[in-house]
């Protein structure tokens, strides 16, 4: 299988501060792949630069072979906080990639159409952000990367602000959404069963600096269902990684608090 | 809908006939002077009886016509240097200090000297309601431009978006209610420009219509003339509520 991303020795320096070390990994085509680690490791960092919005201070980050420099319509973003625009409604929203590329046509709008039946807001396009929930706002902003078709979608902690019932709920909902297109997709956050739920392959990262620490392929089968959590096997991933980075959190909590 | 209506208003409708009630029999019965104070109704025959010679409409032209020109043209150049203040700190650190001088100088009080230099015409007028409506303009508008969300550019700029879409989809909505918020303060400012130069040297004008009536004391004429300007302020400010309404609705609750 060809690789769809090939990063290399990726390194970030704010200042004097070393953010992100050497950090090396390659990419399946369709591969769900999930980051975590404490915080203070990057790994928000790390996607950033993937999606062009950080400079890297060093490296290479190839897709589909070719380098990339700045923000394209290859990536699609999703956002932590919604970051919807409060005077477009929901479709509006959702065509914003489209627009900005200067190819919103018809068949783009079909397809957006098509997009938001699929992440559960069929009926709601003409709706305007405030009148919708935190977990609806989630799947707009879902709907709004993939509108762009891009080769690789990167998503930043989506659903560290829902509340623990929307977010199970939501990742259910992307794992069927995935299974429609099987996307690439680099998943960031600090949720352990968050990652092994929803990956084929957990990078999980080390602190001060940001850098990889472990790669664990996460053997479960798909299609997977939210029963999967209490299995023994899923536990035992979350544990095993959760061993790894447990001294680090440690830190991370005690340096924070100080 | 009527329920609503009743709840929303019922309270200042009954404040407002009861306060009118109040005035014109404390103006009969206890003034019975109308050289001290005229009652509402006498207010409304001055009303009606400057209308019916077209004394009324001759000052609330001039004024209405002062009050426009000043208006759209300090709101054009208000937004414009908003606008230039935001795109560039140079521009903004030169102009500052003579925003900030004379935003918080009361201009008005420069009336007599405008008059001096162009006439009681009404362009001395037009220069005074520029002066006053102005500033707020200008310093809304940049704050506007200036308080956009980093988050939603970096998301727009995520999708690869140039600096001009940037500015044209989220600068400025995003502005836009702090824009309509100066244009609404700078109505209030240049209703009162009107009229306070117009007191310092006019031909006509409702300024003019109050200091004549204050010359000849006749208390009705000047209360007409008081009237007719506290409801062109109040219509304008209501129709610009209505306009924001419309093209600001995210802003609500």
């Amino acid at each position: 299988m060809a690789r769809k991303l090939e990063i290399t020795g990726l390194s970030k320096w704010f200042g004097d501060l070393e953010a992100v070390r050497g950090l090396d990994v390659a990419v399946e085509r369709g591969e769900f792949i999930a980051v975590v680690g404490p915080s203070g490791c990057g790994k928000t960092t790390f996607l950033r630069m993937v999606a062009g919005l950080e400079p890297a201070t060093s490296g290479t980050i190839l897709l589909d072979g070719a380098p990339l420099t700045g923000p394209g319509g290859n990536r699609g973003f999703v956002f932590q906080n919604d970051s919807l625009l409060p005077w477009r409604t929901v479709l509006g929203n959702a065509l914003i990639g489209p627009e900005v590329a200067g190819s919103l046509d018809a068949s783009a709008r079909q397809r957006t159409l098509d997009l938001l039946k699929l992440v559960g807001l069929g009926g709601f396009e003409n709706y305007h952000p405030r009148q919708l929930s935190g977990g609806m706002r989630q799947r707009v902003n879902l709907a709004r990367a993939l509108a762009i078709d891009p080769d690789v979608l990167l998503m930043d902690e989506p659903f560290a602000s829902l509340d623990a019932q929307t977010r199970e709920i939501m990742q259910t909902e992307l794992l069927r959404i995935w299974e429609q297109g099987r996307k690439t997709v680099l998943f960031v956050t600090h949720q352990i069963d968050e990652a092994v739920f929803l990956a084929d392959r957990v990078l999980v990262l080390a602190r001060r600096p940001g850098r990889l620490q472990e790669n664990v392929k996460i053997e479960l089968p798909r299609p997977r269902a939210l029963d999967l959590k209490r299995k023994p096997e899923f536990v035992a991933y979350v544990d095993r990684i959760w061993r790894m980075i447990e001294d680090d959190v440690r830190t991370a909590v005690i340096e924070e608090h100080v | 809908m009527l329920e609503r209506l009743r709840q929303n208003y019922l309270a200042g409708t009954l404040s407002v006939v009861g306060g009118l009630l109040l005035w014109e029999l404390v103006s009969r019965l206890i003034i019975a002077n109308p050289l001290f104070l005229a009652a509402p109704t006498q207010i409304i025959e001055a009303v009606y009886a400057l209308s019916l010679t077209g004394e009324m409409w001759r000052h609330v032209s001039i004024s209405a016509i002062e009050f426009a020109l000043g208006y759209v043209i300090a709101s054009v150049i208000g937004i414009a240097f908003g606008f230039g203040m935001a795109n560039s700190a140079r521009f903004k650190q030169a102009l500052q200090p003579w925003i900030s001088g004379l935003y918080a100088t009361p201009t008005i009080a420069l009336a007599p000297l405008f008059i001096l230099w162009l006439g009681i015409g009404i362009w001395s007028k037009v220069l005074v309601v520029i002066f006053l409506v102005l500033f707020p303009v200008t310093i809304n508008t940049e704050a506007g431009l200036r308080t956009t969300s980093e988050r939603l550019i970096e998301m727009l700029r995520s999708f690869g978006a140039t600096e001009r879409q940037i500015f044209f989809k989220v600068s400025l909505p995003s502005a836009l209610p702090f824009i309509l918020a100066g244009l609404k303060l700078g109505i209030g400012r240049g209703l009162i420009g009107v009229v306070v130069a117009e007191l310092f040297g006019s031909r006509a004008g409702l300024g003019r219509l109050i200091s004549q009536s204050a010359d000849s004391f006749n208390m009705p004429e000047l209360f007409a003339g008081v009237i007719v300007l506290a409801v062109a302020g109040i219509a304008m400010t209501a129709g610009f509520g209505w306009v924001e309404k419309k093209l600001v609705p995210w802003t609500r609750d």
